[in-house]
């Protein structure tokens, strides 16, 4: 069995102690904090692009959310602006149709005013009429003048019973 | 063949161990085959021991496996 | 060369099978160096061990050379063993164990280079020598024990007393546990260079098969040893994997004292 040569032990165990420390002195001093650093740099790239990505969405986030305030905004705003318009019309509106009722009532109280006048006048007028009337047929039927005062009185007690 | 070589393995090195021991005491005291008697079977004591405790940490080891599927991590 | 494998073979083996199975693990001097009565010769197994550790080397900083952000091929398997050996080391010994990441990575990935370039055609498998995992495991094992004495002081002593057994039988128990404490170094490195010889030789044995029964007859073996080759790179690993972890158990025992 060559593994129990005696004679080789000695130069194998140089030579692995040699080869062993060497590589040890290589990874410990070279290798190992390199690659170490590399994973870490990845690791760190990895948690900050993770950070900036839900940095990002947060400021996604908040964009959309003052959209959506400022959208809500507007359309307070513009149902105000319509509420508004329309207490305007409606105002303006309802003082045209006050003034033009105000018009017309003053129109029909003056051609009410008129009427009641004319009226008036057309009734003295009958009364002045009937007189004269009575007197005439008074004067045509006695053959002589009536009493006028007698007449009018009459004719005001005719009158009363129209 | 690998669990029966690890644990055979175990016995026989305890075995050894006990037995290198006797020896030296042996040749050291000059009382030949009294302590390699001793200890060969200290060394039985210890191999089984050895044995006993490979064989819990390989279950140990397979049940660990079997639950999380690395390997033997 | 496989025609000289196989005469030497044959003239070691004196006839029988063309290929002598054990003709793989010897060490040849390549060039002879001696420092007064040491013998320090260059040989095929300080080839092999330059040539491990020269391929880890290449692979973690000419793999790492880009240091990219978006790893390539060779950056990726460097990447993927550092995390393989530091999340092994964080699950058995937790963060104490940090310290000691460049020499369980070290260790793993010349154990795990030998083993592979074993599995060559005409390589010479390092970890298939005794000598050579006997030394790392030693090493290990008395790095282990000064660092538990360095960590508990005497306080470590108390390791190798069990809780809870009769006072009587403790001393006894305690001579049980220090026996079993010594066979760590015994068993760890007697593992791995026997399951790198026993593969390596039944490979030589059913390739000395697969000559011997000819053109028909070497089928049946040569698909065996195909079948056989992939186990033996799972085993590679696996053994790698195993000496780096017991040295993690081993780290952990020493720092916690369960």
């Amino acid at each position: 069995m060559p593994q129990l040569a005696f004679e080789t032990f000695i130069p194998q165990l140089i030579w692995l102690a040699i080869s062993f420390i060497a590589l040890y002195l290589v990874m410990s001093r070279i290798a190992l904090p390199r690659i170490g650093s590399v994973i870490e740099g990845r690791a760190a790239r990895i948690a900050s692009d993770l950070d900036e990505a839900a940095a990002s969405k947060r400021r996604t986030d908040e964009a959309v959310a003052a959209y959506e305030k400022a959208l809500a905004e507007a359309r307070a705003k513009a149902h105000g602006i319509a509420q508004q318009t329309r207490d305007l019309l409606t105002a303006e509106t309802d003082r045209q149709r006050h003034e033009i009722e105000a018009k017309l009532a003053e129109k029909i109280a003056a051609a009410e005013a008129s009427i009641r006048k004319t009226k008036e006048a057309a009734l003295a007028n009958v009364r002045n009429v009937a007189i004269d009337v009575a007197g005439a047929i008074v004067t045509q039927l006695l053959g002589e003048d009536a009493d006028k005062a007698a007449t009018e009185r009459a004719v005001d007690t005719a009158l009363k019973q129209v | 063949m690998g669990v029966a070589f690890r644990l055979s393995t175990e016995l026989v090195a305890g075995i050894f161990v006990g037995g290198a021991i006797g020896l030296g005491l042996d040749t050291w005291l000059g009382t030949k085959p009294l302590f390699l008697l001793i200890f060969f079977f200290l060394g039985v004591a210890a191999g089984i021991l050895n044995v006993f405790r490979t064989a819990k940490q390989m279950t140990a080891e397979a049940e660990r496996n079997a639950g999380n599927g690395k390997p033997g991590a | 060369m496989a025609a000289e494998e196989a005469a030497s073979g044959a003239a070691h083996h004196g006839g029988g099978l063309a290929i002598d199975p054990m003709h793989q693990f010897r060490v040849e001097t390549i060039f002879p160096i001696h420092f007064g009565n040491i013998d320090a010769s260059f040989t095929n197994a300080s080839l092999w061990m330059l040539i491990a550790a020269g391929l880890v080397t290449l692979l973690t900083i000419v793999g790492m050379g880009s240091r990219s952000l978006v790893p390539g091929r060779l950056q990726s398997v460097a990447e993927l063993s550092y995390e393989f050996v530091s999340n092994m080391l964080r699950d058995n010994v937790g963060d104490a164990g940090k310290r000691f990441f460049p020499f369980v990575f070290t260790l793993f990935m010349f154990v795990l280079f030998c083993n592979m370039l074993g599995m060559m055609p005409y390589s010479f498998t390092v970890t298939s020598h005794i000598i050579v995992t006997f030394a790392l495991a030693s090493f290990i094992f008395i790095a282990v024990t000064i660092l538990g004495f360095a960590v508990h002081g005497l306080h470590f002593f108390h390791f190798f007393v069990p809780k809870g057994v009769p006072v009587a039988l403790l001393p006894l128990l305690v001579v049980i546990e220090v026996i079993s404490y010594l066979t760590r170094p015994i068993s760890l490195s007697v593992r791995l260079f026997a399951n790198m010889m026993a593969g390596h030789t039944m490979l030589k044995v059913f390739a000395g098969f697969v000559i011997a029964m000819g053109w028909f007859g070497g089928f049946l073996p040569l698909a065996f040893m195909v079948a056989f080759t992939g186990l033996e790179i799972l085993v590679a690993f696996l053994q790698a994997y195993v000496f780096a972890i017991l040295t993690c158990i081993y780290l952990n025992d020493a720092l916690h004292m369960h």
